[in-house]
């Protein structure tokens, strides 16, 4: 079954096709990389399909629903989260507030005036697992700001995930990342999103090929290809427009 | 939390301090700390915007001046408008403007955001001079019956006696400052202060962000209304120069920037340093907005914090061993 797909999705930016036809298939459970040269059209089509913008012309579904123009706080309440390319945690916070922004939006809290939040033991008590599933307890009561970068992108993943959705969305995490943070990313993704299913864009192939079951390439705003690593890695087409420069 | 404490220790001292006071010093400078209290409370309301929301409102005498206007022509026209009722009236009022003007403001911010409340804030201010027949132009409302305190069978205050007033006043300005505390500590306050960080991602986390702001205007403009009203009761007369000119929006925002808009007590600090600047100042110039611009413009030069930033750095200086504790503690 497919917890999300898109069908003869456009999106362009004042005359500018950025996106054009785009097919995707999500099955529940799969983890899916969208990968493509710089420009390709990846982030803009995570924009349209989180809600960030609507579509120019086409249709979003999940979970069976048609979701075109959601808002992303509606797409988050049915379970959609994401993560994104450039770390967008709330800077003046600890790592334990913005952890807990999530666990809140989990558990419904919302608008909720009449109780103190320091004194909500079992949010606290699920923010601190979090911390500590993340390795992130020694920070937490560190402002986000102060974080090195590769603590800050990993909070920056958990808190999409601290929402505990059903589909993750996953904009370049290790983007910036070391060798060695790269592969302690790595670890922490496939950790945190057992069991859900993940669609990421991701620009590092070792990334992908080690933890997507199912690939699409999108070129110049269209998908190029969409199957198995093994199948997409010796795709004549994927390899002229994208892979050949790579030399994978 | 134990920042926090401190604060309000430090608060209830004021507090103690503040009820020998009219013993002591008498009636002129009771009504000073009157005045303070209600800028205080003014200052913390706008506070909820500026520094927890991240919302630089040009307009919030529209609900100081709204609350103000509306308690003085209920008592007006109302015979027998009870105490608690007037005063309800005006943070009700400042509500009432709120819902108008927040589906609008919600949806803008950065320039415009703050335009279109020097906007409203002017609208306002014009409707009140040139609809005279109610509101009395230039002269205002003034005149009005201050009511008692009745609690049927128990109690009866006479609220025209400036003594008993300033109880009154400060009993009021302290509930309010511990309702709006509260407020900034509940799971809906941690939201508007993510707000004010990263709205963007306040939506991505599943929260409305534009109904989160309009709650925060009701409930700012709903305190501001509170010191609106409470304003109009102490000098039995509400102006358009008294309560609706742009000078009242600039008040607070120099309070909260002199105070420290980081802190929930900043404002605090704030309006008691531009108190005593103009009683002292007072004294020696006519001119002693001359004295606070002069200190505004060297605070936002050279003390973007504050006065509770200046004192959160000598705490900072003094324990300098818990290195991040202090930056992390404040508005979060």
């Amino acid at each position: 079954m497919n917890i999300m797909e898109t069908k003869g999705l456009y999106h362009d930016f004042k005359g500018l096709k950025v996106l054009f036809d785009v097919n995707l298939e999500i099955k529940e459970g799969e983890r899916h990389a969208i990968i493509g040269p710089n420009g390709a059209g990846k982030t803009t089509l995570f924009n349209v399909i989180t809600g960030t913008y609507e579509p120019s012309k086409g249709h979003i579904f999940f979970k069976e629903r048609e979701i075109t123009g959601f808002k992303p706080h509606q797409l988050t309440r049915m379970g959609m989260g994401r993560s994104f390319q450039i770390t967008s945690t709330f800077t003046r916070l600890t790592a334990f507030q913005n952890i807990r922004m999530g666990v809140l939006s989990k558990r419904g809290i919302r608008f909720n005036l009449f109780q103190l939040l320091d004194g909500m033991n079992e949010v606290t008590e699920e923010t601190d697992q979090i911390l500590k599933r993340i390795n992130l307890y020694g920070e937490r009561d560190v402002p986000a700001s102060a974080l090195s970068y590769g603590k800050s992108r990993s909070l920056e993943i958990s808190m999409a995930l601290a929402t505990d959705p059903d589909l993750v969305m996953l904009d370049e995490p290790t983007a910036g990342m070391s060798v060695d943070e790269t592969r302690t990313a790595v670890k922490l993704i496939r950790k945190l999103t057992e069991g859900k299913t993940m669609v990421i864009i991701e620009h590092d192939m070792d990334v992908v090929f080690s933890l997507a079951d199912r690939i699409t390439v999108l070129h110049l705003g269209a998908i190029l290809a969409s199957g198995a690593p093994d199948e997409i890695k010796d795709n004549q087409a994927v390899k002229d427009a994208y892979l050949g420069e790579l030399e994978v | 939390m134990k920042q926090n404490l401190l604060n309000w220790i430090f608060l209830a001292a004021i507090v103690i301090i503040a009820a020998f006071i009219p013993m002591i010093f008498g009636i002129y400078y009771s009504n000073v700390i009157v005045l303070f209290s209600i800028f205080a409370l003014y200052a913390v309301s706008y506070n909820l915007l500026l520094g927890y929301t991240g919302l630089l409102s040009f307009g919030h005498a529209m609900f100081f001046g709204g609350g103000a206007y509306a308690t003085a022509l209920a008592l007006t026209h109302i015979p027998g408008f009870p105490l608690l009722l007037a005063l309800l009236t005006g943070g009700l009022a400042a509500v009432f403007l709120a819902l108008i003007v927040s589906p609008l403001l919600v949806r803008v911010s950065g320039t415009a955001f703050a335009m279109l409340t020097l906007a409203f804030g002017q609208l306002l201010y014009v409707i009140c001079l040139k609809y005279r027949e109610v509101t009395g132009g230039e002269d205002g409302v003034g005149g009005f019956p201050i009511p008692s305190l009745n609690i049927p069978g128990i109690v009866s205050i006479e609220m025209t006696d400036p003594l008993k007033y300033y109880y009154f006043a400060l009993i009021v300005v302290l509930l309010s400052l511990f309702i709006m505390w509260f407020f900034t500590k509940t799971p809906f306050g941690q939201i508007v202060v993510s707000i004010r960080d990263n709205a963007n991602r306040v939506d991505y986390l599943g929260f409305k962000v534009p109904h989160s702001k309009a709650i925060v205007f009701i409930v700012s403009g709903f305190f501001a209304g509170i010191a609106g009203a409470l304003y109009a009761m102490l000098q039995d007369l509400v102006s358009t120069d008294g309560a609706l000119t742009v000078y009242m929006s600039f008040f607070p925002i120099m309070m909260a920037f002199i105070g420290g808009i980081g802190s929930y007590f900043g404002p605090i600090y704030g309006a008691a340093i531009l108190t005593i600047i103009d009683e002292v100042a007072a004294a020696y110039t006519e001119h002693f907005e001359l004295v606070t611009g002069i200190i505004f413009i060297l605070v936002v030069l050279f003390a973007p914090l504050g006065f509770a930033g200046f004192l959160n750095f000598v705490k900072i200086k003094w324990s300098a061993r818990s290195s991040h504790q202090g930056t992390a503690e404040e508005v979060s």
